[in-house]
């Protein structure tokens, strides 16, 4: 089986962007019938990689073989017609559109210039089917969950024919459950002869998954490991950082008795009637974590919002060091020492258009150094930001570029250091190593262990299930606007963890 | 490193609308030519025209209304505010300052003070009404600003009926308020040598207001709030800032300077608020904040611009040029100048991702960038 | 015989154009007249918003100044305005005509007013004239007002006789005083032939916004309103919108139509919608311009307020349409009272 032709082979890959390379040489031929995984830190180079397996860039050098016959792409629809599909990391869905609508858009099946949609239903069935995807073909998609969405996306590129998949992060979104349904979907299709190509920078997935494991560091290819049960996780992440691995973990207690942070029966009733919050309490002491788990969009979101102030609560109190803030202001919270690592960096965070140094002042434009009275002290926040990228590593050229040239990690960096300023009392910190770099995630973790030892209370929000065991002093899940479970993060496991957040299991 | 990078970048940031202007220059040549005109000679008699001194009066006095209109519209637009209603705002403004100052008699400084401040007051509350419906009520600015404006016209209509607030002049068919006494009107400035045509005494205000938002933007934490929810709302909202507030804070911002939109040919030259007031400015307002790119400086050049084009339109009829000409180069400019800074913006952007990649690359010394790193500009 | 008197007429004013310029007075150019000769004075007119083709009043002084043209041997210049323009903008317009030679300059309509005050200071040899405004006089400036609203008492007296219901119509295209002069003529018209008769009244816009006068599709709605509500004659004073009124007088079978300014009944643009058109308040402004290049032309400019009344046949109704016949006799009879102040018709409704 090995000695077939590779379904596709990408031999001595070379893409230059105007000053640098993002994929240099880079050698990878995967088997039809196999998942051949893509690891790699953020910024390795995947994305560029696929983009050009996909028809979205040109290779300055090198070629692609499909079926071991040399293709180039001009466009996406050269690499549909050669049977590659993308199921891209961000769904690509209609939502007010039904399952079956969202299928054929784009490749509408037409009988005598109509819509023939019945063509498409048995289509569709047949597909799912046989591939065990399946999906209810009338649901309108905005009534679905994560997973059926990917499902959809997935039927998408193969009701185009597509041979030869790409997954992008495709487990990013997902919990635990979820991903296993999406592996047994994957082995379908492997042993159907597809070719799934699988990116990934979870390497327990990978290494459960893959056939063929191709690590990629610094836009070139490293290795490739045609045996995965030769190597554990941590190799491999070694493999793609270069060097040793941090991990998430607290040293000795630095909980002391003072509660700098309480929420008392939070509740929150939307206009439409829906509860998102429901009677949420907790307290936070100084030198403590306390990590929320669960399942996106089961009200962590309307949570952190609640406690900075963003949004008004229907019911229910917020105490900050012993004071009520319920009816202050988010900049007033803020003043009296709330930091905040918003959930979506570029949406919440950062001003993409605006220089670093303006950046630097966002959430903190009252406070000195950056404001003298009503004006703003341009020196102060200069002086200060260029602290920042010096003690936080950003890397940059200049505090005077737009937020927006950063990478993830050292836009993630500038927020963390911005917020570490001024001697917050509290940190609420939701996923705040999302889609950052190893590096740069180490950095973040030793930063808050850091405040945490100096006495900062941090309510810890995150996705990532090894973070919130390994950085949390207690930890409890959130399900449907309520916590429901307790547990003592040195003894759970990811998986008793994982069906509490998804409703099933009790408190261990 | 960083110097050559500013240079760098002023360079670029003028390019644009050179290039904007040269662009458009030849899609002008190519329309004069396929009706027939020699673009050579319509544009020297244009600039022949344009550059004689009693037209340079008349274009920075066209430029200082355009300034006040095109400011106040940008206030806006640095919110992500539409404020069509600019249109609406000034005429009301101007109508209730013309009334006031009409009525009343006071030593001269005070007279055109009162005038004015009720102007700002009047623009202020007429937006404020815009302001509140987005704010509390979350009614599209847009739709409730085109609204007030055809309210405002309805509400001068009403009032300036003889009998009302209107003064009717013997013989003529025009009516028109009480006229301001010369205690309310501000003398032009014979500045321009050559002429005894005067500029607007209030171009002086338009300059400070130019100064005014420039500072208040970029050098207080209002104006880092205002344009932090422009940029993103979302950002602003988390970084503490009141939308809501903002929302009305800029709105009544926006409609005091729209109030003084009228003052300068109000106090400068008709004295009365009539029915041939100068309709429409609010919506060149638009175009010219558009062209300034919501920049003190930018949009000053813009009014400019547009103020010779306006005035030096005249001449094109009388030499049997259509002067629609002009509006078509009018509009040309725009676009071209939005494409322009659009395209100079990404290229911006990439320049800056390609530093910051070398940046990052920088430390190990073996990153993908290194080989390529001596050629790179800056 | 009549050659004879223009090539004189062409012949003195070309004299005096020398002799304001110091040249020699020995005019009488055998050639002058002849269609190959250079044109002796450059008129200048200068319109207001829309311009020559507004199927309005600026259209009526074009055909005032193409008439002259075709009669006298001058050179023309037309400007136009533009929305949203100043007086210094206006006045500018005016000045360039001016110091282009330009002589006489003719503006179009009271929005010039303040514009021509002062450059026709500043250019005093030059003879200026100005249309709908009397609200400043100088020595070289002509005044041409009309008296519309003696010519729309006597459509109103018409309107009033048609009227079967008792119930007639006005539709004014820009509420402005001038406007007004037409609906206050037509009301008090009306009542002097019925007493109890209802005039519904409406103006079509605003100002500043002057789209009333070439909004055919408002002119219609508002008919038709009327008509729903038993009017049976409409008069509209509306510039271009007037054509949607007659088309809405026209398909509700039975109403009249009255038109303004020229007699609209013999517009090519008008001709399906013709035989409802009653009547039309002619508003004589291509006499005003004609006459006033004339002037200029025999070399008395004229000067000060030019009424074009009723007496002057500067206003008057048109009786194209033959179903206007059996209601002249009437309209007559008013005239001949108005002419000799009997009786006054108010300018104010």
């Amino acid at each position: 089986m090995t000695t077939t032709t590779p379904s596709v082979e990408l031999s001595g890959i070379t893409k230059r962007f105007p000053g640098v390379v993002a994929n240099r040489d880079v050698n990878i031929k995967a088997q039809a019938g196999h998942v051949h995984a893509i690891v790699g830190e953020n910024g390795a180079g995947k994305s560029t990689l696929m983009n050009i397996l996909y028809g979205l860039l040109r290779p300055d050098e090198g070629t692609i073989h499909v079926d071991g016959r040399e293709v180039s792409f001009a466009s996406p629809s050269d690499a549909i017609a050669a049977g590659i599909g993308m199921v891209h990391q961000h769904f690509k869905l209609a939502d007010n559109f039904t399952v079956l609508e969202n299928v054929v858009l784009g490749a509408e099946p037409t009988r005598g210039g109509r819509l023939d949609f019945e063509a498409a239903r048995q289509r569709i069935t047949e597909i799912s089917q046989r591939y065990g995807l399946e999906v209810e073909t009338d649901a309108l998609v905005e009534e679905l969950g994560v997973g059926d969405r990917q499902r959809v996306e997935i039927l998408k590129v193969l009701y185009r024919g597509a041979r030869i998949l790409i997954l992008d992060e495709p487990t990013a979104v997902l919990v635990p459950q979820e991903v296993d349904e999406l592996f047994d979907a994957l082995r379908e299709l492997k042993g159907e002869g597809l070719t799934v190509i699988f990116i990934s920078h979870k390497l327990d997935e990978v290494l459960s998954v893959a056939d063929e494991i191709t690590v990629i560091r610094r836009g070139t290819t490293v290795t490739t490991v045609e045996d995965p049960r030769s190597v554990t996780a941590r190799q491999l992440a070694e493999l793609m950082v270069g060097s040793e691995l941090p991990v998430p973990e607290l040293r000795e207690s630095t909980v002391q008795d003072r509660v700098m942070l309480t929420a008392d029966g939070l509740t929150l009733t939307l206009p439409d009637g829906r509860t998102v919050l429901s009677d949420v309490t907790f307290s936070i002491r100084s030198g403590e974590i306390l990590g929320i788990a669960g399942v996106e969009g089961n009200g962590q979101a309307e949570l952190v919002e609640a406690v900075m102030g963003v949004r008004r609560p229907t019911s229910g109190t917020v105490h900050l060091g012993g004071e009520d803030v319920s009816h202050w202001s988010t900049r007033q919270r803020r003043e009296a020492g709330l930091a905040y690592i918003p959930e979506d960096r570029t949406r919440s965070a950062l001003l993409l258009e605006a220089p670093l140094w303006e950046n630097r002042m966002l959430g903190h434009q009252t406070m000195a150094p950056n404001a003298r009275g009503p004006l703003l002290n341009r020196g102060g926040a200069r002086a200060d930001t260029e602290r920042i990228v010096r003690e936080y590593d950003v890397r940059t050229p200049s505090i005077d570029v737009a937020a927006s040239a950063l990478s993830g990690g050292n836009q993630q960096k500038l927020i963390v250091g911005r917020e570490m300023t001024g001697e917050p009392q509290v940190l609420v910190a939701a996923h705040p190593t999302r889609g950052v770099d190893v590096g740069a995630q180490a950095a973040i973790w030793e930063h808050i262990r850091n405040a945490r030892a100096a006495g900062l209370a941090v309510l810890l929000i995150s996705a990532d299930l090894d973070e919130l065991i390994g950085m949390s002093d207690r930890l409890t899940v959130i399900f449907r606007g309520q916590l429901v479970a307790d547990f003592d993060p040195r003894q759970v496991t990811p998986q008793q963890l994982g069906s509490a957040m998804t409703g099933a299991g009790e408190a261990a | 490193m960083r110097r050559r990078f500013d240079l760098r970048s002023v360079l670029i940031a003028l390019a644009a609308p050179v290039l904007a202007i040269l662009f458009s220059v030849v899609v002008i040549s190519v329309v004069l030519l396929a009706v027939g005109d020699n673009p050579f000679d319509v544009f020297s008699k244009m600039i022949e025209y344009g550059t004689q001194p009693r037209t340079e009066v008349l274009i920075l006095n066209s430029a200082t209304i355009y300034y006040f209109s095109a400011v106040a519209v940008a206030i806006g637009f640095k919110m992500n505010l539409f404020n069509i209603g600019v249109d609406g705002q000034y005429r009301l403004a101007a109508f209730a300052a013309a009334v006031v100052g009409g009525s009343i008699n006071l030593p001269a400084p005070l007279h055109v003070l009162v005038i004015l401040v009720t102007a700002v007051l009047v623009g202020a509350m007429w937006a404020g009404i815009a302001a509140v419906l987005r704010a509390y009520r979350g009614v599209s600015e847009v739709i409730s600003t085109i609204m007030l404006n055809f309210i405002a016209t309805g509400v001068i209509a009403y009032l300036l009926q003889p009998g009302r607030l209107a003064v009717e002049v013997q013989g003529s068919n025009n009516i028109g308020t009480e006229p301001i006494p010369p205690s309310g009107q501000v003398p032009g400035m014979a500045i321009i040598p050559g002429t005894e045509s005067k500029v607007y005494g209030l171009a002086i205000l338009a300059v400070l207001v130019g100064f005014g938002y420039w500072f208040l933007l970029n050098r207080t934490r209002f104006g880092f709030d205002l344009r932090a929810t422009g940029m993103s709302e979302s950002a602003a909202v988390s970084s503490g800032v009141d939308i809501k507030r903002m929302i009305v804070a800029a709105m009544l911002l926006s409609g005091a300077v729209a109030g003084l939109v009228g003052m300068p040919q109000l106090l400068g030259s008709s004295y009365s608020y009539s029915l041939d007031f100068p309709a429409g400015l609010g919506f060149t307002g638009i175009a010219i904040a558009l062209l300034g790119r919501n920049n003190a400086v930018g949009i000053a050049f813009g009014a400019l611009l547009w103020g010779f084009l306006d005035n030096s339109a005249q001449i094109l009829d009388l030499e049997g040029v259509p002067k629609e000409i002009v509006t078509i180069m009018q509009g040309t400019i725009v676009l071209s100048v939005v494409i322009a800074y659009e395209l100079v913006r990404r290229y911006r952007l990439r320049e800056q991702q390609r530093l910051t990649g070398q940046a990052t690359a920088e430390p190990t010394g073996i990153g993908p960038g290194a080989d390529e790193r001596e050629g790179a500009p800056a | 015989m009549r050659r004879v008197i223009k090539v004189a007429a062409i012949a003195m004013a070309g004299a005096l154009t020398l002799a304001a310029c110091g040249g020699d007075s020995d005019g009488g150019g055998a050639s002058a007249g002849s269609s190959v000769s250079p044109a002796s004075y450059k008129v200048g007119l200068a319109y207001d918003i829309g311009g020559r083709g507004d199927q309005s009043f600026n259209d009526a002084a074009a055909r005032g100044l193409d008439q002259a043209q075709k009669e006298f041997n001058f050179e023309k210049k037309e400007l136009e305005a533009s929305a949203g323009e100043t007086d210094a903008q206006k006045e500018e317009r005016l000045r360039l005509l001016a110091t282009g030679g330009y002589n006489p300059i003719i503006a179009v309509g009271f929005a010039y007013a303040t514009a021509l005050k002062a450059v026709s200071a500043e250019f005093p040899d030059t003879s200026f004239a100005i249309i709908d405004d009397a609200s400043f006089t100088a020595a070289n400036v002509a005044n041409l007002v009309f008296a519309e609203e003696q010519g729309s008492f006597l459509v109103g007296a018409i309107a009033a006789s048609a009227s079967k219901t008792g119930n007639i119509g006005f539709i004014g295209g820009v509420n402005t005083p001038l406007l007004q002069k037409f609906e206050a003529g037509y009301t008090q018209g009306a009542k002097a032939v019925n007493a109890d008769i209802t005039v519904q009244v409406k103006y079509l816009t605003q100002p500043p916004d002057f789209t009333g006068f070439n909004d055919p599709a408002k002119g219609k709605t508002t008919a038709q309103g009327m008509i729903d509500n038993k009017a049976d004659v409409v008069y509209a004073a509306a510039g271009g919108s007037g054509s949607g009124a007659f088309e809405a007088a026209k398909a509700a079978a039975g109403p009249w139509g009255i038109g303004v300014d020229s007699d609209q009944y013999k517009l090519p643009s008008l001709a399906k919608v013709k035989d409802i058109i009653l009547t039309s308040m002619i508003k004589r402004v291509d006499v005003a311009v004609y006459q006033f290049v004339k002037s200029y032309n025999d070399g008395a400019p004229a000067t000060g307020i030019q009424t074009f009344d009723l007496a002057k046949e500067g206003v008057g109704y048109s009786t194209s349409n033959p179903a206007v016949a059996e209601y002249t006799a009437k309209a007559d009879e008013f005239k001949e009272k108005i002419i000799s102040g009997e009786i006054t018709v108010s300018a104010k409704p």
